[in-house]
């Protein structure tokens, strides 16, 4: 059943995308175009689906925060609070990159439906910078980005 | 009197094509851009799904700051890269 569970999430998730044209990389770069707001060409449909999304979204959430969940022993709700230097350093990155081609994790990964090339070097470089991440966080040398190295004292 | 079909191919149709693997960079972009969302979003903890719908849809103060930190950021890379840098 958590296997069934997974596959119709993933299923309706991927269809959202595609739907609201998330997994399109000139749509979403017509969207974060501000330029277009003057010259008339700013496509601000995809902020009609990140209200839509969060609508959902939070109607979810307040239904599952009553209940254990179905599927699973309990729910694991994020535990960090701080707005620390690997959350605001993370996010300029991911945005530079977004900003760059126009897809952000779920969107390339439901695009590979396509077996285009470009989206699959895409979604492999996007495995190695993950990769990368975890393997400097694994180094024991001292980091420059606090947080994680002050918990070790 | 136009055959139905033909309303279909008028000047204000277009075809709904969302997912047909184009991107619109170089190979080099592609590469730079996809490293920089990996590292990213694992260093940020959340992407655009992970903080912009489920974090702010718990109205996590964290999902909060990186969704505007990564839209302000994208927004002026695409200015750049579009408007201040376009060849």
């Amino acid at each position: 059943m958590p296997i069934l569970a997974s596959f119709l999430c993933g299923f309706v998730f991927g269809g959202g995308l595609v739907t609201s044209g998330m997994t399109q990389p000139a749509k979403v770069l017509g969207f974060l175009d501000l330029f277009g707001i003057p010259s008339g060409t700013w496509d601000p449909s995809l902020a009609v689906v990140m209200a839509a999304g969060l609508t959902v979204a939070s109607i979810g959430y307040t239904l599952i925060r009553r209940r254990p969940p179905l599927f699973a022993r309990e729910s694991l709700w994020p535990t960090k609070t701080e707005i620390d230097q690997p959350l605001l350093f993370g996010a300029l990155l991911f945005g530079v990159g977004w900003g760059l081609i126009g897809l952000c994790p779920g969107p390339a990964v439901a695009n590979l439906a396509t077996l285009s090339l470009p989206v699959a070097i895409f979604v492999i470089a996007m495995a190695l910078g993950m990769l990368a991440h975890d393997l400097w966080l694994a180094l024991p040398a001292p980091r420059s980005l606090a947080g994680k190295a002050a918990a070790d004292g | 009197m136009q055959p139905p079909l033909m309303s279909a191919s008028g000047p204000d149709y277009q075809p709904v094509v969302t997912l047909n693997g184009w991107l619109p960079g170089s190979y080099v972009t592609i590469v730079v851009g996809g490293l920089l969302v990996g590292f990213g979003t694992r260093l940020g903890s959340g992407c655009t799904s992970g903080h912009g719908i489920c974090g702010i849809a718990r109205l996590s103060p964290r999902s909060i700051v990186a969704t505007g930190v990564f839209m302000v950021a994208a927004i002026i890379v695409v200015a750049l890269t579009h408007h201040v840098f376009a060849g």
